[in-house]
């Protein structure tokens, strides 16, 4: 027997796997070791995404499966997963409960799903955990928000089976203080989502601009339900508190309405400073195109203005030039997740949930969003996203971010164990 | 304190004669047919569309896209109604209800078809796209021009049905239908004509909403058909009186409560048609029993 341990026979048959390997294509096999990986995994790669595709909010599904399809696109061109093909297929979540679970017992038990992506509304990711936990395959939330997935459900609970890989409500609530801290205003207000989302983001803006700068007022808060197509009540409650800044977490179709019906209403004379945690969607911006006032603070989960790097610019305009679209925050968190797939079973060398949800943690990749790390505590990737002040650019048919200001995630993330003193921001040192 | 009043008073006008414009044809199209027609809201959102592709085909003319955009709704109306409603009018309501909510899958579907699954903004009104300033606050004139628009839809129904001898032929099918067909009227085309022209001011509703929600989405009929039906229940099922005053009640409502009442802006509505169909089951308006 040989020395190192490897028999004759064993060494031979790594060798003739390796080379097997190579000649699939160079740089698309990437064995981590001499036990050349792409042995173990079989058949395609599977991946359920869901996402909302009917309703008023059926614009979103529509990016994110553009996103997730030119990943698949791209990574099957190249090779595939570890030599496997990848397959993405894709349910309408309808934004309730139930059908979260029933599409994610589908796609594990039915349709034989490796890993699952997608989710938009915090109640259904938070719905969601425990039944991962126990189909036992990973989800990787591309556009839910709360930071209750995270820092309860996999770091408390220890939930293991979740990832996010977009921004959480730090970007929403946290960030945004860190912006208002420079800014002249004294007295906030807001006119949000009567849910979960909305509440959640308005106590955390509040308790860290409070921090931030003492003395700071919050004055009124007007909650909009699920639906509302009328923001005359909510801007007049918030026009007669007579803040200086007002700041909201109203999004998509709801987003543009209150605009209009503010703008109308001269809301943007009387309050100089706004904040739109999610205004930088790409189906707002468009939108509104001119009707967006200027000045006004906005920023999303990517935008694609940002990082400006080859990688970014060369990615917005694959994505341009295959969609004839602008690509939305989701299409990039949707499109990066089947690569974070790609990398993590890749690195396990196997599909195995296990050994796929450990190459994830603590996990570094890079994406058009630029580079993200996966938090091994409560599995929150880290990556920077802008905020920035609307303007006009005579190179688009829509107002973009003028000035941008990025605030580095390690300070205003929440850290574990995220109860107790250090654990939300400001950080000391 | 008094300008935010006023405010909040005229924003819940508008928001009730928003209400009334769906409610009208569809209380119409009960009250005459004895159908509860789930679509609706689709027809309004379709109205929507029609509208907002009219007026952007004539070089942004919202009164040309107000005129027609209806029209190709009537058309989808009038197939929907000969071809399947007429065949499922001596059935039981649930099955009304099941093929009218068909519907609403189909055309919610249809829209993302054809328009896409996104939403589109819509452009202001030429001449309505500013706003007035009344106490020291701007209000938009095109609120105002809504508000105006309710109480002309509501007279120009009660002199259809009153004051003409069409009018007498639909209230004479509609009060006993083997009766009014014993005595000569044509009552499948009756049928057929009222749920049309209940369709229209459906799609007129959509239309209306363009500038004033500013913009397109599919399902965006299905909020507002609720609050129509509740409008519907309060006034009294088939009572356009009725739905003319519960929609300005449930207008007025909902804009105070999310001023005065923010807890309670969803639940006031609801909480007044439980106590409306407890004590008065048959509506403000409505008859005991048919």
């Amino acid at each position: 027997m040989s020395k190192n341990g490897f028999t004759r026979r064993q060494f031979v048959k790594a060798g003739l796997l390796t080379s097997a390997g190579a000649a699939v294509g160079a740089g698309v096999l990437k064995p981590t070791g001499l036990w050349a990986a792409p042995a173990k995994i079989k058949g395609p790669v599977k991946v359920g995404y869901q996402a909302i595709m009917s309703g008023t909010l059926a614009g979103y599904g529509e990016f994110h499966k553009m996103g997730a399809t030119m990943a698949m696109e791209e990574i099957n061109k190249a090779g595939g997963i570890a030599g496997v093909p990848l397959e993405v297929e894709f349910r309408d979540s309808t934004l309730k409960k139930p059908q979260a679970i029933k599409n994610a017992r589908y796609f594990v038990d039915s349709w034989g799903a490796d890993f699952l992506a997608g989710v938009d509304s915090s109640g259904q990711a938070l719905a969601l955990a425990p039944v991962m936990a126990q189909l036992g395959k990973p989800l990787m939330v591309t556009h839910a928000a709360t930071e209750k997935l995270t820092e309860i459900e996999v770091f408390k609970k220890g939930i293991k089976e979740i990832f996010r890989i977009c921004t959480p409500t730090y970007q929403d609530g946290n960030a945004a203080a860190f912006v208002a801290q420079g800014l002249p205003a004294k007295k906030w207000a807001t006119i949000s989502p009567k849910y979960e989302y909305g509440y959640t983001c308005w106590k955390m803006f509040k308790g860290t601009l409070g921090k931030l700068k003492p003395g700071t007022e919050f004055v009124a808060e007007s909650w909009a339900p699920f639906g509302t197509t009328d923001f005359r009540p909510h801007i007049n409650t918030i026009m007669d508190a007579k803040p200086d800044g007002l700041y909201s977490v109203e999004w998509a179709g709801e987003l543009i309405t209150m605009i209009k019906q503010a703008k109308q209403a001269g809301l943007f004379k009387q309050i100089k400073h706004i904040m739109l945690p999610v205004g930088a969607a790409m189906d707002v911006l468009e939108g509104l195109g001119s009707e967006m006032p200027d000045g006004v603070w906005i920023s999303g989960r990517y935008f694609f203005m940002f990082p400006n790097d080859q990688r970014n610019i060369d990615w917005v305009a694959r994505f341009r030039k295959r969609w004839n679209h602008y690509p939305a925050y989701v299409s990039e968190t949707g499109y990066s997740a089947m690569f974070a797939y790609k990398q993590a079973v890749e690195a396990a060398g196997s599909k195995e949930a296990k050994a796929v949800i450990g190459a994830l943690e603590g996990m570094k990749m890079g994406s058009p969003a630029g580079e993200r790390v996966f938090r091994k505590e409560d599995h929150q990737a880290m990556y920077e996203v802008p905020w920035g002040l609307t303007a006009s650019n005579p190179k688009y048919p829509f107002k973009v971010m003028g000035k941008q200001v990025v605030i580095p995630p390690v300070e205003f993330f929440n850290r574990p164990p995220f109860e107790g003193p250090g654990t939300h921001p400001p950080f000391k040192g | 304190m008094l300008e935010s009043i006023v405010h909040v008073c005229l924003a819940g006008l508008s928001q009730g004669m928003f209400i009334w414009l769906v409610a009208s044809g569809l209380t119409l199209i009960f009250g005459v047919l004895g159908v509860l027609n789930f679509a609706h809201g689709a027809f309004y959102m379709l109205g929507a569309y029609f509208c907002y592709t009219v007026l952007a085909a004539l070089g942004d003319n919202f009164w040309l896209g107000l005129i027609f955009g209806p029209l190709f709704v009537c058309a989808v109306g009038f197939l929907v109604e000969r071809y399947f409603l007429r065949y499922v009018y001596h059935l039981d309501l649930p099955y009304q209800l099941l093929l009218t909510f068909a519907f609403v899958l189909i055309f919610d579907d249809l829209v993302k078809i054809v328009w896409g699954a996104g939403s589109i903004s819509s452009p202001t009104v030429p001449g309505l796209g500013g706003s007035v300033s009344i106490m020291g606050r701007m209000f938009p004139t095109y609120s105002l021009f809504i508000i105006a628009v309710g109480p002309l839809v509501a007279l120009g129904l009660w002199a259809a049905l009153e004051r003409t001898w069409a009018g007498r032929i639909i209230r004479a099918a509609s009060s006993d239908r083997e009766m009014a067909a014993a005595l000569g009227a044509k009552v499948p085309w009756i049928f057929t004509g009222v749920f049309v022209f209940g369709v229209w001011l459906g799609a007129l509703g959509g239309g209306l909403a363009v500038p004033y929600v500013g913009l397109l989405t599919p399902g965006m009929g299905e909020s507002i058909v609720i609050e129509a039906f509740v409008v519907a229940v309060i006034g009294g099922l088939g009572s356009l009186k009725g739905a003319f005053f519960g929609a300005l009640i449930i207008g007025l409502l909902s804009s105070f409560g999310t001023r005065f009442l923010p807890s309670f802006d969803m639940f006031l509505t609801f909480i007044l048609m439980a106590l409306v169909l407890l004590w008065r089951p048959q509506g403000f308006f409505g008859e005991a029993s048919r």
